[in-house]
């Protein structure tokens, strides 16, 4: 007796309904999947390149155009991010375009309801606000909140229309979220943004170290890439370092667990060793580093108008090597519950001459109250061994966003920054004033407010205008419910970009249809220096605009004809080739329009026809002009800054009432708030809602079993939500772990909005919790 | 399989020393000292990944398909029935079992390659794996059962198909889907990526589909 293929006796099933499904299931081989046919589709599909729309890897796709409609996704292999391949949203992110709530038209709030009304009335009012609230409140009065998911074009006439011409520092992104550290780090230890290496370092290193970073889930072509390598080469170690055990610790060789915070601690025992055992390259830290230290006790920002400034100070070595006496192996052992044997085998891979490390990191090291801290000290410790700029030897720091270091970091869409330097700096301002074609008075030495501080303004009522695009604070600002509260106030002016209704349009004034990707012609910048051009593949659905030219017609109407004078058919280029002046020098020239439109993604520097992929070695960098073997010419010392950073605790720590550390962040299916991925059906399906990941005795002593559901609460707020047990991930016990891409389980109701004094960058990785079986 | 069920009842022990992997664990390899058994014992596959020579990934001899595979089963997801005789003497020695389904391998007297099973660490094997001693059944049944699942579910032209049948049991791909044993049309060409879940997700066939909405 078998199953019987005979198909009349066959129970109709979900799957067999149709016709197509069963002839597949006799004819197996062939491929029939549900999806809906497109009318008059001939079958024939056009391929066009573009950068994923999703992570900070930033693989090359191609997008598959019948008609006017994207079917179908390849990864493109002609781009050396991803080789052809693709994760699963990458994969089907052409759906993402296509959910039927859509926002394809204006709207705007009359009488408490949300009225569809002509975009240009929408536009009207936008700048009839903007104007109004000027006058009774002060230029810093309106604000705009952008992305890393904004294009470079969208942040650089966002920065031009607020800093150039309306003459306001309030320009911030929510890159801010997720990347002001590794900025601040990089600043700090080199004086010039974005990582030395790119991804071939993959392909040279023999020991990789995951600093609390889920490379499986949230850099999956990265991760699999560095699989195939240790597979290929043999001679190849992952090490897992983190607070939960995760996919990537099952696939690693080695997974170390530390608890929350004490990254800070475990690094300078590192050093520490290193520089006991001998390991310290000796001649490359004379030649190269210098030693620095700054303020301690710097605080955590949690009250409104909090304020600091380092002070670095000079310090040598054997001042560096005192500092490290606290940090014996054996100490840290009680601070980190990392055993001072683990510590010790960190120190001799990174020691070891012979063996080329490459250290990544993400949200865990950044999202961080001491990220500044944690990503200097991770580069003493690549600078101590001098495993630096060269092939497979790389500190790195990856991104969570498509452009976060394209539009934010390069274009500089943040309060302090202008597109090349600071405002706070005369040079710069007058670069930007003379390219921009405004007043240099226009712009504002001073910084205003970073993201925590201008949605704190803006319940203040410091800021009454504000303009969203591109991204979803309502879900993603820690302690959710004053920022909420603060933007229903009376008085508030929201006005939202976006393509799909989420908790951030339901608070909105004004919702502007958005072209979304590759319904509009851009750039993204990616992790490694890589710019990314991508075509209008598609048209965007009705009065849907791309956000750079809702900026420009707004600035229009402000009276700024002047500054945004380009047709809608050539403006990306004109705003590149303008935006191109900015960086035009060995060490961050741009490729020309012509190159990128040509190119899956072309590395910054661009020298000469030259792509560079490491910077400080004049083996590959043109703008290393020292002669010797490494140039870090970020500072003016032409050195790499060693810095003593102490271990400091958490803003908030569990104690005897809040007893679980909170820890946050995303899963491999969805991508940040979801408002995309789960609008794509097959992402949706496999993982349809968030959990809270529970240690199986700490559930035990709970008495919940899988899909329980279980009360989270901080001194903040609560959120009830279903448990998982053995689930995607296993925190240790004392800690729970929620993803936060689902609006109907807002965990950062929860969530403590204390940042790194340094960088400002929230902490959205610890803060004290308690559960109750709900 | 005539063939092999005749033949396989003269093989004996000997049968394990032919087969190209011996029994070593399978538990080798992933970081030691993590919690087991979570994210569907995501560990296997890396652990699989880790130990399964590129070559003995990519081979495929094409004798197995999906005729002959649910030929063995009641119902799409039911434990095969075992095709081949087996000797008396392996009914108390799982290990004999897993020999050859563990890591898979030539066996010269049947002229295959064995399968290898997703779930090595479940030893009692005719717990649910039972040979067939009888062509007649006791009375004729009316049974019936669903469809398997179709081929190709692919969300859009191109896109890696979701995986159709649950996890359970089967949480460990490369077992099944890669290598000269896999089934000819479910086999993959790209086993050599290892995080097989970070492009095929589950869609469970079986399973109502969820819409989202705000
Ligand atoms: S790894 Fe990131 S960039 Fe690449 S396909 Fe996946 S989501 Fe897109």
């Amino acid at each position: 007796m078998t199953m019987k293929l005979d198909r009349r006796s066959f129970i109709k099933s979900a799957a067999a309904t149709s016709a197509i499904a069963t002839a597949a299931s006799l004819f197996p081989g062939i491929s029939f999947a549900g999806w809906e046919k497109l009318e008059d589709a001939a079958g024939m599909i056009t391929w066009h390149k573009a950068p994923c729309r999703f992570c900070g890897t930033g693989c090359g796709v191609l997008v598959g155009v019948s008609g006017e409609r994207a079917v179908a996704v390849k990864g493109d292999p002609n781009c050396s991010v991803n080789k052809g391949l693709c994760c699963v949203k990458g994969y089907h992110s052409v759906q993402a375009l296509y959910g039927k709530d859509r926002i394809t038209r204006a709207k705007v709030r009359k009488n408490g309801e949300m009225v569809e009304v002509p975009i240009t009335e929408a536009l009207d009012l936008i700048a009839a606000k903007m104007k109004e609230t000027i006058s009774s409140h002060g230029k810093d009065s309106v604000a705009v909140y952008g992305s890393g998911q904004w294009t470079i074009p969208d942040g650089y006439v966002a920065s031009k229309l607020f800093k150039g011409c309306i003459g306001t520092n309030n320009v911030e992104a929510n890159a801010r979220l997720c990347m002001a550290s590794a900025v601040t780090g990089f600043m700090t230890s080199f004086g010039i943004d974005e990582p030395m290496g790119c991804y071939e370092d993959i392909e040279h290193a023999n020991v990789f170290v995951t600093w609390g970073n889920n490379m499986a889930e949230m850099h999956p072509v990265l991760f699999s890439r560095m699989l195939a390598a240790r597979k290929r080469n043999g001679d190849v170690e992952i090490i897992d370092f983190a607070t939960r055990t995760t996919r990537t610790s099952q696939a690693a060789d080695k997974s170390i667990l530390f608890k929350p915070q004490t990254d800070l601690a475990v690094a300078n025992a590192i050093c520490h060793e290193i520089i006991r055992n001998n390991w310290v390259n000796r001649d490359f830290v004379n030649k190269h580093v210098s030693f620095r230290k700054g303020l301690t006790n710097i605080g955590y920002g949690v009250e409104d108008h909090f304020q600091f400034q380092d002070k670095p100070e000079g310090i040598n070595f054997a001042e560096f090597e005192t500092f490290l006496k606290d940090y014996t192996p054996e100490r840290v052992e009680k601070i980190s519950g990392v055993s001072a044997r683990d510590i010790r085998y960190l120190a001799s891979l990174y020691g070891d001459p012979k063996k080329k490390v490459t250290s990544f990191w993400c949200m865990g090291m950044n999202q961080h109250t001491r990220g500044t801290w944690i990503n200097n000290l991770v580069y003493n410790i690549h600078l101590l061994v001098g495993k630096i700029s060269t092939p497979g030897n790389s500190p790195f720091s990856l991104t969570g966003q498509p452009s976060a270091c394209g539009t934010v970091r390069e274009v500089g869409t943040l309060t302090h920054k202008l597109p090349h330097g600071v405002v706070m700096n005369e040079h710069d301002r007058q670069m930007a004033a003379e390219i921009w074609n405004v007043p240099v008075e226009n712009i504002d030495p001073k910084p205003t407010y970073h993201t925590v501080e201008m949605f704190r303004a803006l319940d203040r009522g410091d800021i009454r205008f504000i303009w969203i695009q591109v991204t979803n604070p309502m879900v993603t600002m820690p302690k959710l419910k004053r920022y909420r509260d603060g933007a229903l106030k009376e008085d508030r002016f929201i006005v939202v970009s976006d393509v799909y209704p989420t908790p951030t349009t339901d608070v909105a004034d004004v919702i502007l249809p958005a072209a979304m990707w590759i319904e509009q012609e851009g750039m993204f910048g990616n992790s490694e220096r890589r710019t990314q051009h991508f075509d209008e593949i598609v048209p965007p659905p009705g009065e849907a605009m791309s956000d750079t030219w809702q900026l420009i017609e707004v600035a229009r109407r402000l009276g700024y004809e002047k500054q945004f004078p380009w047709s809608r058919d050539e403006y990306i280029g004109k705003i590149w080739e303008e935006y191109r002046r900015f960086h035009d020098s060995p060490k961050h020239n741009m490729a020309p329009y012509e190159v990128l439109r040509a190119r899956p993604g072309v590395q910054w520097p661009f020298v000469n026809g030259r792509e560079t992929r490491w910077r400080f070695n004049p083996k590959y960098d043109p703008a290393c002009t020292s002669g010797e073997d490494f140039h870090f010419y970020g500072h003016k010392d032409n050195r790499a800054w060693i810095w003593a950073r102490p271990y400091e605790p958490a803003a908030e720590s569990p104690d005897q009432e809040y007893n679980f550390w909170l820890n946050t962040g995303r899963v491999v299916e969805h991508w940040h708030t979801g408002s995309m991925t789960r609008r794509v059906p097959v992402l949706h399906n496999a993982m349809p809602s968030s959990y809270v990941e529970i240690n199986p005795d700490d559930a035990a002593e709970l008495g919940v079993v899988n899909g329980d559901m279980v009360k989270i609460i901080s001194r903040r707020g609560e959120v009830a939500m279903p448990a998982s047990i053995n689930g995607r991930g296993v925190p240790p016990r004392g800690m729970v772990f929620v993803p936060f891409f689902d609006e109907s389980y807002l965990i950062n109701e929860v969530t403590l909005d204390a940042f790194c004094p340094i960088s400002k960058q929230p902490d959205y990785k610890k803060c004290a919790v308690r559960l109750e079986k709900a | 399989m005539k063939k092999a069920e005749t033949k396989i009842g003269r093989l004996g022990i000997g049968f394990a020393a032919i087969c190209l992997l011996g029994a070593a664990a399978l538990s080798a390899g992933a970081a030691p000292d993590i919690p087991h058994g979570f994210d569907w014992d995501g560990e296997k596959i890396f652990n699989r990944y880790n130990e399964t020579p590129l070559s003995a990934m990519t081979g495929n001899d094409g004798t197995r398909n999906l005729n002959s595979f649910y030929g063995l089963r009641q119902y799409p997801g039911s434990p095969p029935r075992i095709p081949h005789a087996i000797p008396p003497a392996f009914a108390d020695e799982p290990y004999n079992c897993i020999s050859c389904h563990g890591r898979g391998g030539y066996v010269a007297e049947l002229q295959a390659y064995a399968p290898v099973t997703p779930h090595p660490e479940n030893e009692a094997c005719f717990q649910c794996h039972v040979p067939r001693r009888a062509e007649e059944l006791f009375v004729e049944t009316d049974w019936q059962s669903i469809n398997p699942p179709a081929l190709g579910r692919s969300q859009l032209g191109g896109s890696p198909p979701t995986i159709p049948h649950p996890l359970q049991l089967r949480e460990d791909c490369i077992a099944c889907h890669a290598g000269p044993a896999a089934v000819a049309e479910i086999r993959v060409e790209h086993a050599s990526r290892g995080n097989c879940r970070q492009c095929h997700v589950p869609l469970i066939v079986t399973e109502p589909v969820k819409e989202f909405a705000r």
